[in-house]
């Protein structure tokens, strides 16, 4: 890697405390994000791949840990960072129908940012609004007096992404941006957002649960399971030569649409279990209860991420030296 | 051979406040015993209309069936009495809804509602079973779906268990009343994937075991390559292509079916399509003609006046497209 990393995350650490006891959402993970890729997080429901990309926006201030911005820590609570801040890193949230105001105009949620941010004087912002729209391709004469339920789940998620395009960030946060559309209406998203990521040199981290979308999208993958990363590699490295069992059973699941997918799987594994409570993480490997390669090893200690040399980060006993 | 279940010609509209809204368009659909049938498409195309339609469980008003036939084992369930309805839920079908949060009653036990089930199924199928028969019955049911420790299940509130185990407990109720056609409107939309994989492996399993038919209604392609012998392709209340599940997904033929096939990303790593340009059409005012002709690429003057017949260019794969227009 030539380029210094945009974003690193150094054993950032988010614990909850609850009645029932720590949910240790994110626990101890490291990985950085340079200038212009896109990382995939992906895991299933309850891994820490959202509270991961909160403590980045800083919507939690992590438990311990650091998070380096164009490096400079950031690990501090929102609203103590300073706007410049906010104004680089912005979020797409899911669902549109709920990140979207419902009794605001598209012109009223578009000027907020950008009277917050003091951006442009207050009569140059309906162009710059308009600009907006255009950029993400939604004609401004038709949809700037519209209101968000007079549109499509498409047209709303792009309005979402032009209202994270207003500050001119410099790395967007996506959470899953897509997952509440139809696949038709996915495409355009996701090449509207490999075009602007383009254009403006934006970088991504990609929150999904859906691998054969980051196969498309990413530029390098990262699995989570419970809190921890299990595996970071380039994209094509990565669908190449899946190493962690649960990377494994992750891509042996998935449904595919043709023989040609088929033939990519690794052979099939059958997958069993259910991801544990964050509550109650199991000792050692968090992963043993569902592996199907479980050594004694796996449930006395936690293995350690290891880069091997094809530049692939990979957490399992399987790999030690 | 008659099928077991046969659409023929459905339109169901929904009175609402701006006006009538057109939604289903003349579906037809045939379910053959035995066979598993995918029905795909996209948020809002009629999918889980015509289940509720099937099941008789759509509230009229404000919905109204203007047309059509369903028939199971050749007798219209439209023209069928409540108390008739009724034993046919009871007996004959049977549904897996999408979140089992909403099937299963929070306030009861997950033992108290499979219980109610399986004795309620084995009185109206004339005899009584002992106290002792239904517990067993019951566990059995949960074993077979994969549940672990089905005696402490059995205990336990909806609110108690995972997703994933929630729609264990739905596939054994489904199960467990010896249903000759199973409805599974979208059973693992919302769980990940490896749960869906444990799931619809199970589902694929009991039901091969047992014999049932199922229309699994879904929106993921892979599902119904996974699960399913025949697919039929929905749009905008209308069937646009049916075929063999394989043969149609290895070349589909409708336009909209080629467009969803593109959009859907792949392993391969080949990019995705832009996908299909509009949007789902309102029904207060669907389109004239084939209801696809305003997103259609290949639209033709024809398709803007009347709505395209199936052809059928090859055995068993039929499409409502006038694209196919010389062939048979």
């Amino acid at each position: 890697m030539t380029q210094p990393p945009i974003l690193a995350v150094e054993r950032l650490v988010k614990h909850f405390p609850t009645k029932s006891g720590l949910v240790r959402a994110v626990d101890d993970i490291t990985f950085d994000v340079s200038t212009g890729d896109t990382l995939g997080l992906v895991g299933e429901s309850g891994s820490g791949k959202t509270t991961t990309a909160q403590c980045v926006l800083g919507i939690y201030p992590p438990t311990s840990g650091q998070i380096l911005f164009e490096g400079r820590p950031i690990g501090v609570a929102f609203n103590r960072r300073e706007k410049e801040l906010k104004r680089k890193i912005r979020i797409v949230f899911q669902d549109p129908g709920s990140s979207l105001n419902p009794k605001r105009t598209i012109k009223q949620i578009l000027s907020v940012p950008l009277q917050v941010h003091g951006i442009g004087l207050a009569r140059e912002r309906l162009a710059l609004m308009s600009r907006l729209l255009e950029m993400v391709e939604l004609p401004p004469t038709e949809y700037l007096y519209k209101y968000p339920q007079a549109i499509g789940g498409g047209e709303k998620q792009m309005v979402a992404i032009a209202r994270a395009l207003a500050t001119n960030p410099r790395f967007i946060v996506l959470d899953e941006p897509t997952s509440a559309l139809d696949v038709s209406v996915q495409g355009k998203i996701i090449n509207l957002l490999l075009r602007l990521g383009n254009e403006l040199e934006l970088t991504y981290l990609f929150i999904t649960h859906d691998l054969s979308l980051m196969r498309n999208v990413a530029t390098r993958v990262a699995i989570m399971y419970l809190g921890k990363l299990c595996e970071i590699a380039r994209t094509q490295e990565f669908f190449r030569t899946p190493l962690h069992p649960y990377t494994k059973m992750l891509l042996s699941s998935i449904p595919v649409v043709t023989d040609e997918e088929e033939s990519l799987k690794p052979a099939k594994i059958v997958s069993k279990g259910e991801i544990p409570s964050p509550v109650n993480v199991p000792s050692g490997c968090s992963f043993h209860l569902r592996c199907p390669e479980r050594m004694p090893i796996c449930l006395e200690s936690d293995p350690e991420m290891r880069v091997l040399d094809t530049g692939h980060l990979i957490r399992c006993h399987l790999y030690s030296p | 051979m008659d099928p077991l279940l046969a659409i023929n010609d459905l339109y169901v509209g929904f009175r609402v406040f701006e006006g009538h809204l057109r939604v289903l368009n003349g579906v037809w659909l045939d379910v053959r015993e035995g066979e598993r049938v995918g029905l795909v498409g996209e948020t809002g195309c009629g999918k889980t209309t015509t289940v509720k339609s099937i099941l008789r469980v759509l509230p009229t008003p404000p919905a109204r069936i203007t047309g059509g036939r369903i028939l199971y084992h050749g007798k219209d369930i439209l023209k069928m009495t409540r108390r008739q309805t009724a034993m046919l839920r009871r007996h004959e079908l049977t549904a897996i809804f999408q979140d089992p949060l909403q099937s299963l009653n929070p306030v009861f036990t997950i033992g108290t509602q499979l219980r109610d089930i399986v004795k309620d199924s084995a009185i109206g199928r004339g005899h009584r079973l002992s106290r002792r028969q239904i517990e067993s019955r019951c566990l059995e049911a949960l074993r077979v779906t994969g549940m672990p420790d089905p005696e402490r299940i059995m205990t336990n509130y909806p609110a108690q268990l995972s997703g994933g185990m929630r729609q264990r407990v739905c596939i054994a109720e489904a199960l467990s009343t010896n249903a000759r056609l199973m409805l599974a409107d979208e059973p693992t939309t919302n769980l990940d994937v490896t749960i869906q994989d444990q799931i619809l492996r199970k589902l694929d399993e009991l039901v091969e075991q047992q014999g049932v038919s199922v229309v699994m209604i879904t929106h993921s392609m892979g599902v119904v390559r996974d699960l399913t012998q025949r697919v039929n392709i929905m749009y905008a209340g209308t069937i646009v292509e049916s075929g063999p599940t394989r043969v149609l997904l290895e070349s589909p033929m409708h336009p909209y079916t080629q467009g969803l096939m593109a959009s859907v990303p792949k392993l391969t790593g080949e990019g995705i399509s832009e996908g299909i340009p509009g949007r789902i059409p309102n029904y207060l005012d669907p389109p004239s003609g084939c209801r696809f002709h305003p997103r259609c690429e290949h639209r033709m003057e024809i398709c803007e006046t009347s709505a395209p017949p199936f052809y059928e260019p090859d055995e068993g794969h039929r499409v409502a497209c006038y694209l196919y227009r010389g062939t048979p």
